[in-house]
């Protein structure tokens, strides 16, 4: 009991002294609170060009004189066609056109009359992502030329048109829409444990290496505690601060969800009290290991300096390993729940997908955590005296 | 009171990196350092006892282990009769350690820094708010105790350390090297201070100070030990070591018992900055 309120003075001494560092607990709030909305809309802005692009309806060609039945068939389709520019090829590389371009060689009416098939582009630059999507559009409306030309020819000769279509190919998607916005949501739960590292990274260097440099903590030793206690304390404190981080992002999506601009992409986000209070149940245990992680990295620092390049490995391999689950492409394997980092990721996008978390889903990871945070407070204790007289 | 008997430690110190590239990263084999071969002392209540001894002579180290910060490989060590390394945390609950290191929170003020301490030795809040306003007083920094330690000088950084070590009212205080850093005037202060603490009024406190400055001794010690590559070589009050040397200056009886012949025969020969 004694040992439990000298942990709580110890903790409320160490969330004293990291509330009054002002400046940097204040980039890092804003910086995790505003996130959420701010890639909300960035992602939404994006979504809505795309979006507004196949409103338009507009299709840019070169050499629409050369081809007055498909500028026909556009125009009954509700499509502007709108000449291209002279330099396409040059706007396309540099992205400054946003529309693939169609372009019609000269003899293109003679040979359809013909049947010789005239070849008509569709040019996009791949590396121009916005030209790219509007490629499937344009590929698809020409097509749609190609089978009324099909169909006419073949009525006039008497054939049926179904001939034309031994069997039917129908798309059944079985992704549900929520599962859809995963693939532009994915980065999400990344930007979150980012936000939740950077929360412990000061805390957690200034408990430590911090107290090390201002030489506090060898006169700390010399009160009678245990080092368990003291260590305990500490680690609280930090810990509260990266849960207190991971709190303000998690819910900063909710307020997040009204700046949408997409309509599609709205329907698609579904993000409410139950994703966020998932996303916590993922995170806290996370912010209370990365916590003790980073003390330990940092106890055997001599300087606020030192342990900073020393926790730049931590953070490196905290950002690196969820990218494993990025670019995975959804196929995940059972040792993902094990790996601290990429487990979150994993987890928090199902969230996202609006797929339910299994016991043992929460379980490995949680698991994880625990055995995280017991060793690293285990090594800052037995490593405290030590590092209070080198 | 305070009692060490036959203390001593040694470190495993790294030894010297190779040089140029080819060695990058090899070190030779570690170096034993004895830091303190052989320290003996008693410190009785109601007398300030001074730690009188060359740099490196093993004051600091001693006492680090004093305070339990480090485990001595041989030796004992004890506060009011309680054993140090048995019983570490009853002997730190009766000592006021004002270490080497005296790192205060600068983003704490400095009755926050000195009531954390106060906690930290069981006091209630209240208890050690009442304490921190009292040693206020006592060092003449009332006026500070709201104010972050954040911009504090030397000497209002020494006096709030000081308090802090103070706030539980232990009856053995040990400071290590208390005046480093601070002018004439807060010296002086000090020095007061440690008299009054000293007296039956001020609580008969044990205290034991180590230094390197003669005149500290001097002014204020009740018994010098002094110290010298570890070891204990000389015990007794300021007259008592000048009788034993034949001297009547204690500085050139401190360097009579500090260090030997030979050394002595050096530093002449070589020049004051060799």
């Amino acid at each position: 009991m004694n040992n439990f309120r000298t942990a709580l003075t110890v903790y409320g001494k160490e969330i004293v002294d990291a509330l009054r560092d002002r400046r940097t607990l204040l980039t890092v709030l804003i910086s995790s609170v505003l996130m959420g909305p701010a890639v909300l809309v960035a992602i939404s802005a994006l979504v809505a060009t795309f979006e507004s692009r196949a409103e338009l309806r507009e299709v840019y060609v070169v050499g629409i004189e050369h081809a007055p039945s498909l500028k026909n068939f556009f125009e009954r389709q509700t499509y502007t066609v709108k000449p291209a520019p002279a330099d396409f090829e040059a706007q396309l590389r540099k992205a400054r056109l946003a529309d693939p371009v169609v372009v019609i060689p000269k003899d293109f009416e003679a040979a359809l009359l013909r049947g010789d098939a005239p070849v008509v582009e569709v040019v996009v630059d791949s590396a121009n992502q916005r030209s790219q999507a509007g490629a499937g559009r344009i590929e698809r409306l020409l097509n749609g030329f190609g089978r009324e030309r099909a169909a006419l020819t073949l009525a006039l000769r008497g054939v049926s048109v179904d001939l034309l279509e031994p069997l039917q190919v129908e798309d059944r998607d079985l992704a549900s829409t929520q599962t859809r916005a995963t693939q532009i949501t994915g980065m999400l739960p990344y930007f979150v444990m980012m936000a939740v590292l950077y929360g412990a990274l000061n805390a957690a260097l200034d408990t430590t290496a911090g107290e090390r440099e201002r030489g506090s903590l060898e006169p700390l030793l010399m009160n009678p505690l245990d080092r368990w206690v003291l260590v305990l304390g500490k680690w609280a404190a930090v810990a509260s601060v990266g849960m207190l981080i991971a709190v303000l992002s998690s819910l900063s999506f909710l307020p997040g969800q009204w700046v949408l601009r997409s309509d599609t992409l709205a329907a698609m986000f579904q993000y409410g009290w139950r994703e966020a209070s998932m996303f916590l149940v993922v995170l806290l245990p996370f912010a209370a290991a990365v916590s003790a992680v980073l003390m330990a990295v940092a106890i055997r620092c001599k300087s606020f300096k030192e342990a900073q390049a020393s926790a730049t490995v931590v953070m490196l391999a905290a950002s690196l390993l969820p990218l494993i689950n990025v670019f995975s492409l959804g196929s995940e394997s059972p040792w993902y729940l094990w790996v601290p980092a990429l487990a979150q990721n994993v987890l928090m996008t199902h969230v996202l997908k609006g797929e339910p978390l299994g016991a043992a889903q929460i379980g490995v990871p949680l698991g994880v955590c625990v055995a995280l945070t017991a060793l690293g407070v285990w090594f800052v204790a037995r490593t405290l005296r030590s590092a209070a007289v080198r | 009171m305070i009692a060490i008997e036959h203390l001593a430690k040694r470190f495993n110190a790294p030894g010297p990196a190779h040089k140029g590239l080819s060695g990058f990263g090899r070190r030779s084999a570690p170096r034993i350092v004895h830091a303190v071969r052989d320290v003996s002392f008693d410190a009785p209540d109601g007398c300030i006892t001074g730690l009188l001894g060359p740099n490196g002579a093993g004051k600091t180290t001693t006492l680090r282990m004093l305070a339990g910060l480090i485990t001595p490989d041989a030796g004992r060590m004890s506060v009011d009769g309680i054993d140090v390394v048995a019983q570490p945390g009853a002997a730190l609950a009766r000592m006021g350690v004002l270490s080497d290191a005296r790192g205060l929170y600068p983003r704490l003020t400095a009755r926050e820094n000195i009531v954390y301490y106060g906690r930290l030795q069981g006091m209630t809040a209240d208890a050690a708010n009442a304490r921190a306003e009292h040693l206020a007083q006592m060092f003449e920094m009332t006026a500070l105790l709201e104010r972050r330690t954040d911009g504090f000088s030397q000497g209002e950084r020494m006096k709030t350390a000081l308090a802090r070590a103070l706030v539980h009212d232990p009856a053995n205080i040990v400071l290590d090297e208390p005046t480093n850093g601070l002018d004439v005037l807060a010296t002086r202060a000090l020095r007061d201070s440690l008299r009054w603490l000293r007296s039956p009024e001020g609580g008969a406190k044990c205290i034991v100070f180590s230094t390197h400055i003669m005149q500290e001794v001097e002014r204020l010690c009740d018994g010098v030990v002094v110290v010298s590559h570890g070891r204990t070589v000389a015990c007794g009050t300021v007259g008592e070591l000048l009788a034993q040397t034949g001297e009547s200056d204690f500085e050139e009886a401190f360097v009579r018992l500090a260090f030997s012949a030979d050394e002595r025969a050096h530093h002449e020969v070589a020049g004051p900055f060799a």
